[in-house]
């Protein structure tokens, strides 16, 4: 029996090498089908991984809830122009979550400013985020020279600030700014760590508030809350903006992912009792993700569907080709019937040859699909991650397709009347 | 008395249904026995080929029994005729029927592909041999592109002899060839005969007829005894 495989195997092995042009135009449907599946899947995962490691960096255990400027001021604000416009988070809301709401981890406050940054007589736009310590590891801020933040400088109110590596190149500073002592806002901050330069991506901007244009500063959130209070004056080539809010940012870390929905849920209802108006947004990094996966996964199936079309067009081309094979062969057939090969035996060569073709071009099309994913990815900027059972898949599949496109042709080779075959020339 | 290789019995043959319907062959009965070298003589369109096509198990006879070594084939189905082809009959073809892409060797092997299970005889160095004794054992890795008619013809003989058939049959096996390489296939012909093999041989030739022990003349789908 398997002595009987193997010959069936070097006859299909041989009648694909009697014809190499032809077999290799035939198996290229198969080849490009399986490249383009594989590549279609690597850059899905890809793209998958990105996601996720994207909001990885926003924390799925997070819920960050953000102060925002209602749609109508109030009245005092209103009437009143040097009245400040009182919105947002409040210190009572950071006390109620913390005592009301179970199984969190985190509580973070978050104030910022807009504050303009001087050296010498040259300035730049940035925001002042006053955090806590672990703010900064939560979002991945990490320095890349210097330290971080620490407990201590929050405890002793130190005037230490992080800040991004990009504002000393605007503010002119060419020399080590370690150690600096940078006018922000009217106060003096050493700098005590430089942020990697690396900006954040989009949606994390949106899900953390950071106004894209000016550059950030991280100061200690004690330091701000004793030293400047919370009112905003901002005034302008005439016009004048005053604003007290009190947190711009309540960052809450829920210990299980499992309950960060739940939490949602009661963190808006201790909150809604405290706000009449729209003046804060929750955003939920993990129902964002669960979102943003759910349209990923569409336009991953669509890829891959429309791949498999180039695969079903590959198949296509074998039966076509075998069809023609079939009647190219009619005597040898009548030959091997009439010496007894069964019908099955027609039906085993011609499935074994077809097989063969197609899942030598299936390996072949792993490597076009592996050269293709990197190309991709090297054009796109997506990672391109082809999972070991994504080959497994495209070979068996391709083996697959060698077996379908051939049972039309075997079966029609199998029932040639052997004496008509015998005869034909 | 020991059971004939084959037995037709009232055997007919008829193409076609109803109104279109052309009997070619009309109660034919013939007793071929072990050892014997039949020839089977007629002229074109007598059935010749319809007559070879159901003694081979390549076709069913429309009406009587065919008894192959004691068996009715006649109503045999697909399957099982195909296991008898391969196991109990030798086929020599006129126009050879080699297969272009295989070697020599290869050839004669085909058969062994498709026997069945627990058949006995010898296996792939009984081709060998058979080649050797056909005289073509330097011709081993040769397409049959690269051989002579002749040549051609001995590999049919020994592709025929490789499951020890208990017929072997021949048809027109000298037709394709000139009379000088004729007669060597011949000659090996009644060198098996010799042996005890029993050969059915169909032909138009009068002279290659007489070589068999025993002719028999096919006419309008009948047959005829000839002494």
């Amino acid at each position: 029996m398997r002595e009987r495989f193997v010959q069936l195997f070097l006859l299909a092995l041989r009648n694909l090498v009697g014809y190499p042009l032809r077999s290799f135009l035939t198996a290229l449907g198969v080849v490009f089908g399986v490249g383009s599946v594989i590549a279609m899947m690597a850059i899905g995962a890809g793209m998958q991984e990105t996601l996720l490691a994207e909001f990885g960096r926003l924390g799925l255990r997070n819920i960050i809830v953000n102060s925002k400027a209602p749609a109508t001021k109030k009245k005092d604000a209103e009437t009143n122009e040097w009245a400040f416009n009182r919105y947002g988070l409040t210190y009572r809301d950071e006390r109620q979550v913390r005592e009301t709401v179970p199984g969190l981890a985190d509580v973070l406050p978050v104030h910022m400013r807009p504050e303009l940054a001087w050296n010498g007589s040259k300035k730049v736009e940035a925001t002042v985020y006053a955090v806590e310590p672990a703010h900064m590891a939560m979002f991945g801020l990490h320095v890349t020279r210097g330290r971080d933040l620490t407990e201590a400088d929050s405890i002793a109110l130190r005037r230490v600030c992080n800040v991004r590596a990009s504002l000393f190149r605007e503010l002119g500073v060419l020399e080590d700014p370690l150690g600096l002592d940078l006018l922000v806002g009217g106060e003096y901050y050493t700098v005590v760590g430089v942020l990697e330069d690396e900006p954040l991506l989009d949606f994390q901007r949106k899900a953390l508030n950071v106004d894209s244009k000016s550059k950030e500063i991280y100061v200690p959130y004690q330091t701000v809350h004793e030293r400047l209070g919370t009112h905003i004056l901002k005034s302008r080539q005439g016009s004048r903006e005053a604003t007290d809010v009190q947190l711009s940012q309540l960052i809450v870390g829920v210990k299980s992912e499992d309950d960060v929905l739940l939490t949602v849920d009661m963190l808006q209802r201790v909150l809604s009792r405290n706000h009449e108006d729209e003046d804060y947004e929750v955003v939920v990094p993990l129902k964002e993700l669960t979102l943003r996966r759910k349209t990923q996964e569409v336009l991953r199936y669509a890829l891959v569907a429309i791949a498999s079309i180039s695969l079903l067009v590959g198949g296509i081309g074998i039966a076509n080709i075998m069809l023609a094979t079939v009647t190219e062969r009619t005597r040898e057939i009548g030959i091997r019937r009439a010496l007894g090969a069964r019908r099955r035996h027609i039906v085993a060569q011609f499935l074994t040859e077809t097989t063969v073709i197609s899942t030598l071009g299936g390996m072949l099309g792993v490597a076009v699909g592996y050269g293709m994913s990197h190309l991709l990815a090297a054009w796109t900027g997506w990672p391109a991650i082809i999972a070991p059972e994504s080959i497994l898949l495209a070979v068996s599949i391709s083996m697959g397709t060698g077996v379908v496109s051939g049972l039309f042709p075997a079966r029609r080779a199998a029932l040639l009347d052997p004496i008509a075959a015998l005869r034909h020339e | 008395m020991t059971v004939p290789v084959l037995a037709l019995q009232a055997v007919t043959k008829a193409y076609g249904e109803g109104d279109a319907r052309v009997e070619v062959l009309h109660g034919l009965d013939l007793e071929v026995r072990q050892g014997e070298f039949v020839a089977i003589m007629g002229p074109s369109g007598s059935g010749k080929s319809t007559l070879l096509n159901i003694l081979g198990c390549l076709d069913r006879p429309s009406g009587g029994a065919y008894l192959l070594d004691g068996e009715d084939v006649a109503r045999f189905p697909d399957d099982k005729l195909s296991l008898i082809r391969n196991g109990r009959i030798g086929f020599i073809f006129q126009s050879y029927n080699l297969i272009a892409q295989l070697t020599v060797l290869e050839n004669v092997k085909v058969p062994l592909l498709y026997r069945a299970r627990g058949h006995g005889g010898g296996g792939a160095k009984r081709a060998e041999e058979l080649l050797a004794t056909v005289g073509l054992s330097h011709r081993l890795t040769h397409r049959p592109s690269q051989l002579s008619g002749g040549e051609c013809q001995r590999v049919a003989i020994a592709r025929a002899l490789i499951n020890d058939p208990i017929l072997i049959l021949a048809d027109e096996p000298t037709g394709n060839l000139d009379s000088k390489t004729g007669a060597e296939v011949l000659a090996l012909l009644e060198g098996l005969h010799r042996e005890g093999r029993t050969i059915v041989l169909i032909t138009h030739d009068a002279a290659v007829a007489r070589r068999a022990g025993r002719t028999v003349r096919l006419q309008d789908g009948r047959l005829k005894e000839a002494s």
